[in-house]
């Protein structure tokens, strides 16, 4: 009682936006500080059972010879059967698997986004374990083509090379499948879609043969000919879950301890380990995670729980095809040993260097207070829009009712008015405000739609009108929404408050799914919070605003994307709408609905404060 | 009913259909969510049973199916179409909002013989009360769902609509319905006595005193459950395994399936010396507000019922959201005492965040693989608690109201129990 007593008084009313403030600069700043020694910690192996590179690896000599030998084909079948996933790469390669005596698997797959069809046939191979009983497998992988759209010569030449190796060792306890998928990005999704039979048939064909419980997967990306000079290990999922920080630690333990090559992350090719390189890594960590997109083949395993990294070759070096041979070998070497599936490190945290993280105990508290600060200017609105209508009601004479209630709330000055207050709370407006916010969240799911079903012929001109309606889109909302029904000062404050209350509740849950894109969401939506829902005296303000909310739109933010990624708009939209339909990525639904409708809620109050006091 | 009633009515149903023909995929999603279905009114457990019912196998072997033998003998005889279930589960939300708007049209939650609230007018029209349980997304989701929950609450609620309309043996004989179906309706006898009694006329008060009224309708109570017993022999083959497969299953928990309540995480954790002490302390839990209710609250039986449901929905066995729905529909009758509830915003803003996070952190559990039980455990935590304080927040609104009724003067003013 005495607690909301005291939380009823001005003072500390006044005092919220102020903890909101607070909240934001101190989300901010923890992120900022991360990096440093104190906040941050050394990886380390948690699962005993690895002992990375505890083992001596022999590939190299002979096997050398029969690589290059399997490059000339590759490289040969690449410029003659170009990489349109037909069947002639999945025939040649799946002979070669059979000659040695390993069980081939063929995959047709085929699928329809934005108007787009993305076709191919991956193959495979299972090396059946010796002293295994095929209920574990790990799993071999390389694209024909990579990301970048490059003939991954080396890649596929060192993956059939490893399967005619590794199947001389009798030490496997775990089934090892060699995947050769026609592609990056709809190739691995097909596999591990029909391997776990969540396929959609007869577009995506069943797999022939199966084996066990897939354990970890390593993908090899080396698209030249030449020696590599440092290995960059991707390790990003599908809407941001990670794999287990043990297998990156394994392989960067490997590579950089056993095999003495330098490991980078995130596209930093040069790193100093101090405080600013740090920060970068996070930060692209960051964003990669909060786009939720796919970023290497390894992707589309990690939302089954299979832990799984690409390696990828950078540079012009000394190293060559034994070297990262030999790491997938000593990697291989650690999976077999695992005795349960990956359990023991991390999977949420954050690396900023390749021997440098933190985990969620200590980057949490970062988004969870951006989230937090929405909800307690929600409070603080809510207790606010208690006073607010026993202002008006006192203007307007109201019911019967409440004004009785204010009689007595006011009349004798002895008894504590707050306690009074707290007995007979004023009946608030709620039905037409939450109305008005529910409606808004479903207008959502249009540009959801849109954007997801249109052609990608017309995604750009899409989205410069949508662009355009979208600035003018609160100011008529908001016309609409005074001429339909007479809001009041009270209804704009309740509007605010259940727009904030769900945008922290929103960004609290999604903060344990995906931090980063809470986080993100969180920070350029955090200015929704000042916005103050009474009518402004000076038109000026409301234009000031209006300015700098229409600078922080979704749209706003799709184009720094494509900037960022140096791509144009409707390569973006695209993505965004191939992961929709291929790898279930929900990035989207986030931003249409539950950012979106936040900032529209935010552009009619600032609206509001021009139309309601005319 | 009235033509508002109609039409809250006509759109919940064309909403339910439009919910289970534009999303095909929906009913079978929801009803593997263990926030909606749990082992004792999990629909995907009932066509288990009625498989192995239909192909002459003893349903309760194998240790899935715990749910009363009446359902089975009820879907088969209905077409294997699964538009017929829909539509039957559909028909059950109409007959529960039916009884509400029974309900709310006789009065019985603003003014009962011995109480009449002063808020009275602020009361909800009997189209409102009916359109907070259809619309709750919480009711459509455990429609969708199909537990057999949804039959429970029916009879429940027609239970109470006949008590308030004085009907004392309809009355009695759906609740033995209700707690044959799942159980824990038992509790609500007394209050339901009460209830029924209240209503009666005074000239038949005066020919039949409350003792004597509550023991015609305890034996008719004991009858029936024992009438829906023998039905249930007959049906499962001259056999009483159903017995403990179904009330069983109920009191000893043997089915560890995560769901809302509180039961599930604490007897994984519990040693197995200690578990029929603490099986007879949780059940015990609930029965034990039953009296001190009945009697504190005896001008308002209907709100005893209420907060019963309220209760049992909180610290039964298997609970789900479907109990919760029941609870939140039985208590926007209580829409006077709203103004003096203390909690409301923050009661709403946790049960909205236990809704969200719960399925964020199932997830993490389940299928990320990143999270673990106490994540989700966690969560129901919160939900319940969210649940008590609303209990006992609106506990607190009636005392409260009960106490301006009697004092006018004091309205408004603070109160400090000494």
């Amino acid at each position: 009682m005495i607690i909301t007593a005291s939380l009823r008084s001005t003072r500390i009313l006044k005092l919220l936006p102020l903890v909101s403030a607070l909240c934001i600069l101190v989300g901010v700043t923890w992120l900022l500080l991360l990096p440093l020694d104190d906040y941050s910690r050394r990886t380390y192996i948690s699962e005993n059972a690895l002992l990375p590179g505890q083992v001596h690896t022999y590939f190299g000599g002979s096997e050398q010879d029969v690589f290059r030998s399997y490059r000339h084909e590759v490289t040969a079948l690449g410029k003659n059967a170009s990489a349109d996933g037909s069947g002639v790469m999945a025939a040649k390669i799946g002979g070669i698997f059979d000659a040695f005596g390993l069980k081939v698997g063929k995959q047709k797959f085929e699928y329809i986004a934005a108007g787009g069809v993305y076709a191919g046939e991956n193959v495979y191979a299972v090396l059946q374990a010796p002293r295994g009983d095929a209920t574990e497998a790990l799993v071999l992988c390389a694209a024909w083509v990579n990301t970048e759209g490059e003939l991954n010569e080396s890649g596929v030449a060192l993956v059939l090379a490893l399967a005619r190796y590794l199947k001389r060792w009798s030490l496997w306890s775990k089934d090892i499948i060699f995947l050769i998928t026609s592609d990056s990005r709809a190739g691995p999704q097909a596999w591990v879609d029909s391997y776990h039979d969540l396929h959609a048939p007869p577009a995506v064909a069943s797999l022939p043969l199966k084996s066990g419980a897939i354990q970890g997967v390593v993908v090899v990306d080396y698209p030249t000919s030449r020696g590599f000079e440092s290995l960059h290990i991707v390790y990003d999922g599908i809407n941001g879950q990670l794999p287990n920080l043990d297998l990156i630690n394994t392989a960067v333990r490997i590579a950089s301890g056993q095999m003495a090559i330098r490991t980078m992350l995130q596209e930093m090719w040069s790193h100093d380990n101090q405080y600013r390189d740090r920060l970068r890594t996070m930060l692209r960590g960051m964003v990669n995670q909060g786009l939720g997109h796919a970023s290497g083949p390894h992707s589309s395993f990690i939302p089954y729980h299979i832990d799984a990294i690409t390696l990828q070759a950078y540079g012009d070096g000394w190293h060559d095809e034994v070297t990262l041979g030999r790491t997938v070998e000593s990697l291989f070497r650690s999976l077999n040993n695992l005795l349960e599936h990956f359990h023991q490190s991390f999977f949420f945290y954050l690396l900023m260097a390749e021997r440098r993280f933190v985990s969620i105990g200590t980057y949490l508290p970062s988004a969870m207070l951006i989230a937090v600060n929405f909800t307690i200017a929600a409070i603080g609105l809510w207790l606010k829009s208690g006073r607010l209508d026993a202002g008006e009601e006192e203007n307007k004479g109201g019911d019967g009712k409440v004004s009785e209630g204010k009689e007595k709330l006011l009349g004798p000055a002895g008894e504590a008015p707050s306690a009074a207050a707290d007995a007979v709370s004023e009946e608030r407006p709620l039905l037409l405000a939450m109305a008005f916010v529910v409606a808004i969240h479903f207008l959502g799911f249009i540009p959801l739609y849109l954007f997801n079903n249109l052609d990608e012929k017309n995604f750009t001109s899409a989205f410069y009108i949508f662009a355009l309606l979208n600035v003018v889109l609160p100011s008529v909302l908001c016309a609409i929404f005074t001429k339909s029904s007479t809001p009041t000062r009270l209804h704009f404050a309740l509007i605010k408050c259940f727009s904030l209350l769900l945008l922290g509740m929103f960004l609290s849950a999604l903060a344990t799914l995906n931090f980063s894109l809470s986080f993100l969401i969180g920070v350029f939506a955090s200015p929704i919070t000042f916005i103050n829902p009474t009518p402004e005296r000076k038109w000026t303000v409301g234009a000031a605003w209006m300015t700098l909310l229409q600078g922080l739109t979704p749209t706003t933010a799709l184009v720094g994307v494509a900037y960022y990624w140096g791509e144009p708009l409707s390569e973006i939209l695209k993505e965004a709408a191939f992961g929709w339909r291929v790898w279930g990525m929900w990035t989207q639904v986030v931003v249409w609905c539950v950012w979106w409708p936040a900032w529209i809620i935010a552009g009619v109050l600032v609206a509001g404060s021009w139309a309601v006091e005319a | 009913m009235d033509r508002r009633s109609f039409t809250v009515i006509i759109a919940a149903v064309v909403l339910r259909l439009a919910m289970f023909m534009a999303f095909p995929s929906l009913p079978d999603l929801l009803t593997n969510r263990v926030e909606l279905s749990t082992p004792v009114t999990s629909f995907k457990r009932l066509q288990e049973g009625l498989f192995l019912y239909t192909h002459g196998l003893s349903p309760y072997d194998g240790g899935v199916f715990h749910q009363a033998p009446l359902l089975l003998a009820f879907f088969t005889t209905l077409p294997s179409n699964p538009i017929v279930v829909y539509l039957v589960y559909i028909l059950s939300d109409v007959l529960s909002a039916y009884s509400l708007i029974q309900i709310a049209t006789s009065g019985v939650s603003v003014s009962t013989p011995y109480h009449t609230s002063s808020r009275k007018s602020s009361a909800w029209p009997p189209w409102a009360v009916a359109a907070a349980f259809l619309f709750n997304p919480f009711s459509i989701a455990t429609c969708i769902a199909r537990p057999t929950i949804v039959f429970t609450n029916t009879v429940i609620l027609t239970a109470i609509a006949k008590g308030v309309q004085g009907q004392g043996v309809a009355a009695v004989l759906a609740l033995a319905m209700a707690s044959y179906l799942s159980l824990y309706p038992v509790l609500l006898l007394p209050p339901m006595v009460l209830l029924a009694y209240d209503t009666l006329p005074a000239v038949k008060k005066k020919e039949c005193s409350l003792g004597s009224f509550a023991a015609v309708l305890t034996s008719v109570f004991t009858f029936a459950a024992a009438g829906l017993g023998a039905l249930s022999w007959g049906i499962t083959g001259g056999s009483w395994e159903f017995l403990a497969s179904t009330y069983g299953v109920h009191l000893l928990l043997p089915d560890l399936t995560p769901n809302v309540g509180l039961w599930w995480y604490f007897f994984i954790e519990m040693f197995d010396s200690f578990r029929e002490f603490f099986l007879c302390v949780f059940q015990l839990h609930l029965a034990v507000y039953l009296a001190g209710l009945c009697l504190r609250l005896r001008k308002q039986p209907l709100f005893v019922i209420t907060t019963l449901l309220g209760i049992s929905s909180i610290f039964k066995s298997y609970p789900s959201i479907g109990d919760t729905a029941l609870y939140l529909s039985l208590l926007s009758l209580y829409r006077h005492i709203f103004p003096l509830m203390r909690y409301t915003f923050f009661v709403t803003s946790t049960l909205l965040y236990a809704t969200l996070l719960g399925p964020a952190f199932y997830h993490l559990w389940i299928y990320a693989g990143s999270g673990n039980a106490n994540f989700f455990y966690a969560i129901t935590l919160v939900w319940s608690l969210a649940v008590t304080v609303l209990v006992s927040d609106a506990i607190f609104a009636v005392l409260r109201d009960e106490w301006e009724t009697e004092r006018p003067e004091m309205k408004g003013k603070e109160i400090v129990q000494i």
